[in-house]
């Protein structure tokens, strides 16, 4: 039990919370540039012209295909070293993972418009609605409804991918976690098993109100009949 | 009920799917009040001739003119077209996602920039008409397929069309809701809506009609008043159609 | 829509080719001790979990044998050991860090080896690394003690390449993982256990009643700070550097600072190299 302790001690606590701080901000923004991305590709996927299609298929399975290891070291190290730009570790983790975010939440939209049935179109037509304001009224309030399981699915994805920035630098909560334990080895030589719990339990507690969100919407929705 | 004026007409219109000829050639004059119904074997081309006069399906060659104003075939000019003719479908009509009201609203509110009180006390009196005021806060899923029809009429009649389209509107309903829908459309053609209908019942295109065209084959084979096309039908291929719905033993 | 799908298309493109032009233009050379002297920081990449070299400590601080000597270098090129800006870095970016220009020297437990030394440049020793072996009150002096019995070794590791090549006659015990090895030491399933010396100089430290009889053993791993390849000015002024303290005999400071608690009673020339003199 003692070996819990190390959390509290010294500035342990706030620097994880620190470091939990940093794994948020980078998901959050690049869950919100993945949601906004996501939808404008989606939309693109769905083109009938077929060299829109291919340069679409070509990005999302050159993000899907390539780790997303490799593209942090793409936009932290080969960057710098090819075109001599230096993108600041937690912008270029901010960039890798909204072009991720962005290629699979495109690929969810694609699947949910595609989803839905020609006659829910014809009759936005029908009504004299543009393209555009189709997409607003009719198909993008739908498709949400239909891709929102997946897509929490991917938002705690990218959440929990987010350890992985460490490898260009950045300190997240878990490379702290790391740290603490590293240095209570000879004083608390559980503190493994405690900083892990620790770390799972802020993760969960970052998570779950998304999944719960997830839930309300659901059965909102599910009592309006869509 | 028919004036002289002409509303729509369609010059030599030629519609394909690839090498599978819809119809050659094609031409048509309605007039303003009149109500046509376009009967016809399956695939003959009478719902892909409703979808061609409001730029659902392209066309190779023809005319379309509505109040003498030819449509250019571009897919820009549909937009303003679309707003003057109204059309409902078989099936799937309304967004799910909105309840009733919303539904007719989206056209008149968000296309033609109208003012929430006039099509609001618009939809009121529509809705009432069809009976179905007090479900406007329903949501599609939670009413009948005879109501979700009637919706979709009142929806399309609330951007106060110049003509409207039914293009088999009770074909996935039960037997039991057929008879509101037709009702509805009956007391329309009587308030003298300018309509095209393609439609099965050949009851109710009897009791409608003001003018019954028969398609088959890419062309228009017979057109008739509905009492003669009904009881004397001028062509072969018109009385053999008409022998499937007459049951005989 | 095409119109609409059409600008899309084009927007995306014309971001891709602004970000990638935009970095299409000139070369930037490694910062020599003048650049650095200029800004007036210089960004060296630290371990920050690999205690006692580069580790944090609770308050937060960066600390560790290779931490002392960074900010001693930082004192001597800035006159004030705060002028350092430590990059945390893992093992497999060492050096990423250095060709991507992220960082000026890289002093993170740096193993000298000739594929590495293709892609950077290494500086003079500052630390070596050899094999140690720990048995039971450190009866086990030499290797000769050891003919006939068991030895614990860590598979895939140094010790059990050098014992199977140099000493056939010694039956081995390979375990995968370091706390399977130490346990089964603990449990007298062998006499003793190989590893490099740094691991087991620590763990015979914690552990009451296991000493390091063989202390250096084997082929030696020279550890070293590391430049940019080509980055000759910093590789010299750190060489010159590291031949100016082993006058004050620094680098037995920093052992008796940072070291000497975590391995304890060991000779501290078993590990520390003054003068890049191995």
């Amino acid at each position: 039990m003692d070996s819990a302790l190390v959390i509290f001690e010294g500035a342990n606590l706030t620097r994880l919370l620190g470091g939990l701080l940093v794994s948020l901000r980078i998901a959050f923004l690049a869950v919100l540039f993945s949601l906004v991305g996501g939808v404008l590709f989606g939309i693109l996927m769905n083109s009938k012209n077929t060299v829109v299609k291919v340069l679409c298929r070509v990005f999302l399975e050159s993000v899907r295909i390539i780790p997303q290891l490799v593209w942090l070291f793409i936009f932290y190290f080969e960057m710098t070293k090819v075109f001599h730009i230096h993108i600041d570790a937690e912008v270029a983790s901010i960039i890798v993972f909204s072009l991720w975010g962005t290629a699979e939440m495109g690929d969810l939209v694609r699947g949910a418009i595609s989803s839905l049935p020609q006659h829910q179109r014809e009759s936005g037509f029908a009504l004299g609605l543009t393209k555009i304001q189709l997409y607003h009224y009719v198909i993008l309030p739908q498709a949400v409804r239909r891709l929102l399981p997946p897509a929490i699915n991917l938002v705690t994805r990218m959440i929990k991918t987010t350890s992985l920035v460490v490898l260009i630098g950045v300190i997240e909560v878990l490379k702290i976690g790391q740290q603490v334990i590293e240095i209570s080895i000879f004083s608390a030589p559980n503190a493994a098993f405690w900083v892990y719990g620790f770390i799972f339990f802020l993760y969960f507690i970052v998570c779950w109100p998304v999944s719960l969100m997830a839930k309300w919407l659901e059965n909102y929705w599910a009592s309006k009949g869509v | 009920m028919v004036s002289d004026k002409v509303l729509l007409e369609v010059k030599h219109l030629q519609k394909s799917f690839g090498d599978k000829t819809i119809f050659k050639d094609l031409s048509l004059t309605v007039r303003q009040g009149e109500v046509i119904v376009l009967v016809g074997p399956s695939g003959c081309g009478k719902s892909t001739f409703l979808r061609c006069l409001n730029g659902l399906e392209d066309y190779e060659h023809g005319e379309v003119f509505l109040d003498g104003k030819a449509i250019p075939g571009e897919q820009k000019s549909w937009y303003q077209v679309r707003q003057k003719i109204g059309m409902v479908f078989q099936s799937y009509d309304l967004f799910p996602h909105m309840t009733v009201l919303d539904n007719i609203l989206l056209g008149p509110l968000k296309v033609q920039k109208r003012t929430k009180e006039e099509v609001l006390q618009q939809a009121q009196n529509l809705l009432e008409r069809v009976g179905l005021w007090d479900r406007r806060n329903d949501y599609p899923s939670q009413l009948s397929g005879g109501q979700k029809q009637r919706i979709a009429i009142v929806r399309a009649l609330c951007m106060n069309p110049e003509i409207m389209l039914f293009d088999e509107v009770t074909a996935s309903l039960d037997p039991e809701m057929v008879r509101e829908v037709l009702d509805v459309m009956l007391e329309l053609a009587k308030a003298g809506m300018t309509m095209i209908i393609v439609t099965h019942e050949m009851n109710f295109a009897k009791a409608v009609a003001d003018r019954v065209i028969f398609l088959d084959d890419g062309g228009i084979v017979e057109e008739n008043t509905a009492e003669q096309f009904f009881t004397t039908p001028k062509t072969e291929r018109a009385k053999k159609f008409l022998d499937i719905f007459n049951f005989k033993e | 829509m095409k119109n609409f799908v059409k600008t899309l298309a084009f927007l995306m493109m014309a971001i891709f080719s602004v970000f990638v032009l935009s970095g299409c233009g000139g070369s930037k050379q490694a910062n020599s001790p003048e650049d650095i002297k200029k800004t007036g920081k210089i960004k060296i990449a630290v371990f920050s979990d690999k205690i006692p070299f580069g580790y944090v400590d609770k308050n937060g601080n960066n600390r560790g044998y290779d931490v002392y000597f960074a900010r001693r270098i930082a004192k001597d090129l800035l006159g004030d050991e705060k002028k350092v800006e430590f990059v945390l870095v893992e093992a497999a970016a060492r050096t990423e860090v250095l060709e991507a220009d992220k960082v000026d020297l890289v002093l993170a437990n740096f193993t000298v080896t000739k594929e590495r030394a293709e892609r950077v440049d290494f500086c003079l020793p500052y630390m070596k690394c050899m094999l140690g072996v720990v048995s039971k009150n450190g009866t086990i002096k030499n290797v000769s003690q050891l003919k006939g019995k068991k030895l614990i070794v860590n598979k895939g590791t140094t010790a059990e390449i050098y014992f199977t090549k140099n000493h056939p006659e010694i039956e081995l015990l390979k375990y995968d993982q370091n706390t399977e090895a130490f346990q089964a030491l603990k449990d007298g399933r062998g006499v003793a256990l190989a590893h490099d010396n740094t691991e087991v100089f620590a763990w015979a430290n914690r552990n009451a009643g296991y000493k390091c009889g063989i202390e250096s053993l084997g082929s030696l791993d020279a550890i070293a700070p590391a430049v940019k390849k080509g980055n000759k000015s910093l590789q010299q002024w750190i060489n010159d550097e590291i031949v100016n303290l082993a006058k004050e005999k620094f680098f037995h400071k920093a052992f008796d600072a940072e070291l000497k608690q975590d391995f304890g009673a060991v000779a501290p020339d078993s590990v520390v190299v003054e003068g890049g003199k191995i």
